[in-house]
């Protein structure tokens, strides 16, 4: 039975990989797309190349934390944390197809960490452990780096492009300095891809984690199952996201293309490095308002800012909701 | 397109390449405006209403491209330029295209007689309002390298070089109106086609003289960022 749910899960945190690599990923490196810094193939590669790098290699901090740095998952019996685990998983994976089909702009993260704070609950209903038990002050930090990724990626890319704007737009024919930039944007983009890889991977493979990983440290090979169902996502449906989402910002010149992801993958990586799961795509939406203060951008439209504060603030409590409801039944039955 | 998340969203609605494509409709306007003048000139009547009409589709698409405008230009946009200065001038500059219909239909009210002096008058204050309303376009088509540079230091200059030439030319179309009163305010001609001719002098002075607010507006939005 265990090994089924085993697998189970492996098997949903797999398809919430590939979501992500399908929509998220191809959302931070469709600004490469819109200004034809490259070729859709050459994203497509790119992409799943560096974010299964990134995954792989940089992807343990945060799925530390989303594995273990919720619920206390050493207090419960191992069964409760695959079954805990798997309630999480299908809890975000069915919340993340959803929101999708209604274009909710709703993060990944959001979802997962949502989905395990729902876990934590639903042991502490049943009196497995003490509310008090659930590690609020890490879900504190987290809650807070959420707020402030978009603050630091609007300032750092306000910051690159006054910078560009200042010693560069101001000095040279505006067409030499795009035309340096061209390059310049595909470093941006791998180190972008690589940044999501890092960060995003743990909304998938941290539950799996939590399971596999119960007692000391988790196979290897998870993080790389991860970074596969991405790349795989990016490949499989991620080329249309991008295509779609390219044509609409052709305003996004290599100038302003290379301010937002670089300001986007470096608070990722930062983010990444302190552990802390972020919504890259949040983080690229405040990049582009910065780039956009700066006076970089033609429009700006700043409504966008409602609905994600709006998905935030629907999103945690319904993926926890539909955990806890799912944790119940999987108690109950099996 | 379904199961679909994208950040496209936050891209809005610039106005910037409807702006200078209303600009450019203005100049066609005139030029079809100084035809017109040309077939009255030479009794082609028909032709007089034709171009009238023709005039009349542009100053409807115009008026298209503002309403386009002005039904996207939202509060919750975040543009270079403030959003009042920047209606503010699509307004002014649409009035340059609004008194060209005003004066393509005028020409059609009635057939006056007039001599050759003042036909060679009203085509020197034409040509003087077809250079106005150019330099202004100009002047506009540097919106999108504004854009491009992130409004670098040079490129405000380049385009606003244009303002005073703009405001220059609409000083010389005064003078000449205010010669072309004269004449026909001294003429022994019919006193309603005297009536009709300064009417049409007024209104070919108001084209001149919005271009040179809207050139104004330009800059007060270029400059009040």
């Amino acid at each position: 039975m265990i090994e089924i749910l085993t697998i189970a899960a492996i098997a949903i945190g797999f398809y919430v990989a590939w979501n992500i690599g399908a929509n998220d990923a191809a959302n931070s490196m469709a600004t490469s797309y819109g200004s034809k810094a490259l070729t859709l193939k050459q994203i497509v590669i790119i992409a799943s190349v560096l974010e299964f790098l990134g995954a792989s290699i940089f992807g343990h901090r945060v799925t530390y934390t989303v594995a273990k740095g919720i619920v206390p998952i050493e207090l419960l019996s191992h069964d409760l944390v695959i079954f805990g685990a798997l309630s999480a998983l299908i809890s975000a994976g069915f919340w993340i197809t959803v929101a999708t089909y209604y274009r909710l702009p709703i993060s990944t993260t959001h979802s997962i960490v949502g989905a395990m704070l729902g876990f934590g609950l639903a042991a502490a209903s049943q009196r497995y452990i003490t509310v008090e038990q659930i590690k609020w002050g890490v879900l504190l930090k987290i809650v807070f780096s959420w707020v402030l990724s978009p603050l630091i990626g609007a300032f750092l890319a306000f910051v690159v492009f006054s910078l560009i704007r200042i010693t560069l737009l101001e000095r040279f024919r505006s067409e030499s300095v795009e035309s340096v930039f061209r390059y310049l944007q595909v470093l941006t983009a791998c180190y972008m891809a690589f940044a999501h890889g890092s960060n995003d991977v743990a909304n998938a493979v941290g539950p799996i984690t939590a399971m596999l990983g119960y007692k000391g440290g988790a196979p290897y090979w998870v993080l790389v199952i991860g970074g596969l169902g991405i790349a795989v996502g990016v490949a499989t449906w991620g080329y249309r996201v991008i295509e779609t989402v390219g044509r609409h910002i052709t305003e996004l010149t290599y100038t302003r293309g290379f301010s937002a992801e670089f300001a986007t993958a470096t608070t990722v990586l930062a983010a990444s490095s302190l552990g802390m799961p972020i919504s890259t795509t949040h983080t690229i939406v405040g990049s582009v308002i910065g780039v956009g203060l700066a006076g970089g951008l033609a429009s700006v439209n700043l409504k966008v800012v409602y609905r994600i504060i709006l998905s935030w603030i629907i999103t945690v409590p319904i993926a926890a909701a539909l955990t806890i409801s799912i944790y119940t039944v999987l108690v109950a039955f099996v | 397109m379904k199961f679909f998340r994208s950040i496209t969203e936050i891209f809005g609605y610039s106005p910037f390449n409807a702006l200078s494509k209303h600009a450019k409709l203005c100049g066609r306007a005139i030029g079809l405006l100084q035809q017109q003048f040309e077939a009255y000139r030479r009794c082609d009547f028909e032709e007089v209403e034709r171009l009238r009409d023709e005039i009349d589709e542009l100053e409807h698409h115009a008026d298209q491209i503002k309403e386009e405008i002005r039904g996207n230009v939202s509060k919750s946009l975040m543009m270079p330029v403030d959003r009042h200065d920047l209606l503010e001038f699509l307004k002014v500059q649409d009035d340059i295209i609004n008194y060209c219909e005003h004066v393509g239909h005028m020409l059609t009210f009635r057939r006056v007689k007039a001599p050759k002096e003042i036909w060679d008058e009203f085509e020197v204050l034409l040509s003087k309002i077809m250079e106005t309303v150019n330099e202004y376009e100009e002047m506009v088509e540097h919106i999108s390298r504004l854009i491009e540079t992130s409004f670098s230091k040079k490129e405000v200059k380049d385009a606003l070089e244009h303002v005073p030439i703009v405001e220059k030319l609409e000083h010389e179309c005064d003078q000449i109106q205010i010669g072309l009163h004269t004449k026909l305010f001294n003429s022994d001609l019919n006193p309603i086609d005297v009536h009709l001719m300064v009417e049409w002098v007024v209104h070919l002075g108001h084209i001149a003289n919005s271009a040179a607010r809207a050139a104004d507006r330009f800059r007060i939005m270029i400059l009040g960022r």
